[in-house]
């Protein structure tokens, strides 16, 4: 099994980067440490890490509502920058890099590129206090059993929902690397609403540049181009606010974003309980036709509906109860 | 039953057969099995477009269609006749179906059954969760950052269909 200390090996020495291993460091004195041992919020904080520190190629299959789609994901940390390149294995085929702060994906039938920036506004889920006080509050955390997954030993967390708002979340990681290696969301019944899966996955692997570059020149002749626009917005005060909010959720952002296609920024405000967000986006209704109501893929609910001359989206990994009853709280403040 | 459904749905069952078949949707579990195989099919093609709960409400409306039944065309497919025997039914239990929505078109059966002009389509919004709400969410979201690889999974999933013309 690899282990972390092997990871020097898999990165071209001597520039690992600084930032890699101090997280890795970091991540390993939780482990180790006696107070955060059997700590499920420690665990996830390390997986966090781990998913951006380590350097692994593997097979996932991601399951939603029936349906399953197969990936390859080759994951490389080199000198602190971040590469990545996940290719699906059946259907339509599709193929997205994400290198320099950019996701570009690729789809070779419709001969398009779409790109887009992406940033992830934490190293790993830095949750404010209210936030920690939520997650102990309105789930039972719990060590599950230890088990195998792709051929790893691993150890699953159970956060389990004490009221009916919230989905259970499963949890398993390698025990050796940190890295979450399989996860699931399940609703009151333990049923699986959605899961994710390595089926294999080598973990430390060498990494070449090759091996996370597009299989397509950066703008292939014919294709078209599609670029996003700058995500990123301000925080800012909206006007808005949810008035009745889920036990637990709080609000933890508010301002505005360009979305593409919009000609003018939507208002977002982000409620979480600790472990799961759910967004709300405010936009003047215009002329254009949403479909309203409840829609769903997997663990995400999204629900739609006008409110005067507005159209409210409110979108999580929260039971559809819960998004609805958020969406029908919006209110000027 | 089920093989004979699908045959029905293909169009491969003779004309004595068709008469047959449709007598037997109008049973609780033949109903389930034929909105249920058009959900399968159309998720296979990527082209179904459904909420959950979508088989449930889309045969309560069918519940209460007139019932029409148009002449048979000998070159046509039995689905208009199908469509018809579907709609007398007044109390069906069906499987509620979550699926994932892709396209902005009708499902393929609908499609047919416009054309046939046997039976007034249920109105059917497909809708699909928007990809740049969902980008932007999973910058947010803790459950994401665990996992690492989520967001482009997720998202990409989402907006399978949107690379068209």
């Amino acid at each position: 099994m690899i282990g972390i200390a092997d990871l020097s090996d898999a990165v071209e020495p001597p520039r690992v980067g600084r930032a890699g291993l101090a997280a890795l460091a970091l991540a390993s004195l939780l482990f180790t440490s006696r107070a955060f041992a059997e700590d499920p919020a420690a665990w996830l904080a390390r997986a966090a890490t781990a998913a951006r520190a380590l350097n692994y190629v593997g097979t996932i299959v991601y399951q939603h509502g029936g349906r399953v789609e197969t990936s390859r994901i080759v994951h490389w940390n080199d000198a602190g920058v971040e590469y990545e390149k996940l290719v699906n294995l059946e259907g339509p085929p599709r193929e997205v890099i994400r290198s320099q702060g950019e996701v570009r994906c690729y789809y070779p039938d419709a001969k398009l590129v779409r790109i887009e920036p992406q940033t992830f506004r934490n190293a790993f889920p830095s949750l404010s206090s209210q936030q920690q006080k939520s997650l102990a509050e309105f789930y039972d955390l719990r060590k599950a059993e230890a088990s195998r997954v792709a051929g790893l030993d691993v150890q699953a967390w159970v956060f389990e929902p004490k009221d009916g708002l919230r989905y259970g979340h499963k949890f398993w990681v390698d025990t050796a690397s940190g890295l979450l290696v399989k996860a699931r969301i399940q609703d009151e019944k333990s049923e699986p609403i959605e899961q994710f899966a390595f089926t294999d996955i080598a973990i430390g692997a060498k990494i070449d540049r090759d091996m996370v570059r597009p299989s397509f020149a950066a703008a292939p002749p014919e294709w078209r181009v599609r670029e996003g626009g700058a995500g990123e917005g301000e925080q800012a005060d909206t006007g808005w606010t949810v008035g009745r909010v889920p036990p637990g959720f709080s609000r933890i952002v508010e301002g505005y974003r360009n979305l593409r296609g919009k000609r003018a920024p939507v208002a977002h405000l982000i409620y979480s309980d600790g472990l799961v967000a759910v967004s709300v986006f405010i936009e003047p209704t215009g002329g254009a036709v949403h479909p309203t109501g409840l829609m769903q893929q997997g663990g995400i609910n999204v629900y739609v509906r006008q409110l005067d001359d507005y159209t409210v989206t409110v979108l999580g990994e929260a039971p559809g109860a819960t998004v609805r009853q958020i969406a029908y709280s919006v209110a000027r403040r | 039953m089920g093989e004979d459904i699908s045959r029905l749905m293909d169009g491969e069952l003779a004309d004595g057969e068709v008469e047959t078949v449709c007598s037997r949707l109008n049973r609780p579990d033949g109903v389930t099995t034929w909105v249920c195989y058009h959900v399968i099919g159309d998720a296979l093609r990527g082209s179904g477009a459904h909420t959950a709960g979508f088989a449930q409400r889309f045969a309560a409306r069918l519940a209460l269609e007139p019932t029409v039944l148009a002449p048979r065309s000998r070159r046509g497919s039995p689905l208009p006749i199908a469509w018809a025997a579907a709609a007398t039914l007044a109390a069906v239990a069906v499987v509620g179906w979550v699926a994932v929505s892709t396209l902005e078109v009708p499902t393929t059966a609908l499609t047919k059954a416009r054309d046939a002009g046997a039976v007034r389509a249920a109105q059917v919004r497909p809708p699909a969760v928007p990809a740049d709400y969902l980008l932007a969410h999973q910058e947010y979201s803790p459950t994401v950052q665990i996992q690492g690889v989520d967001p482009n999974l997720r998202a990409v999933s989402a907006s399978t269909a949107e690379p068209r013309p």
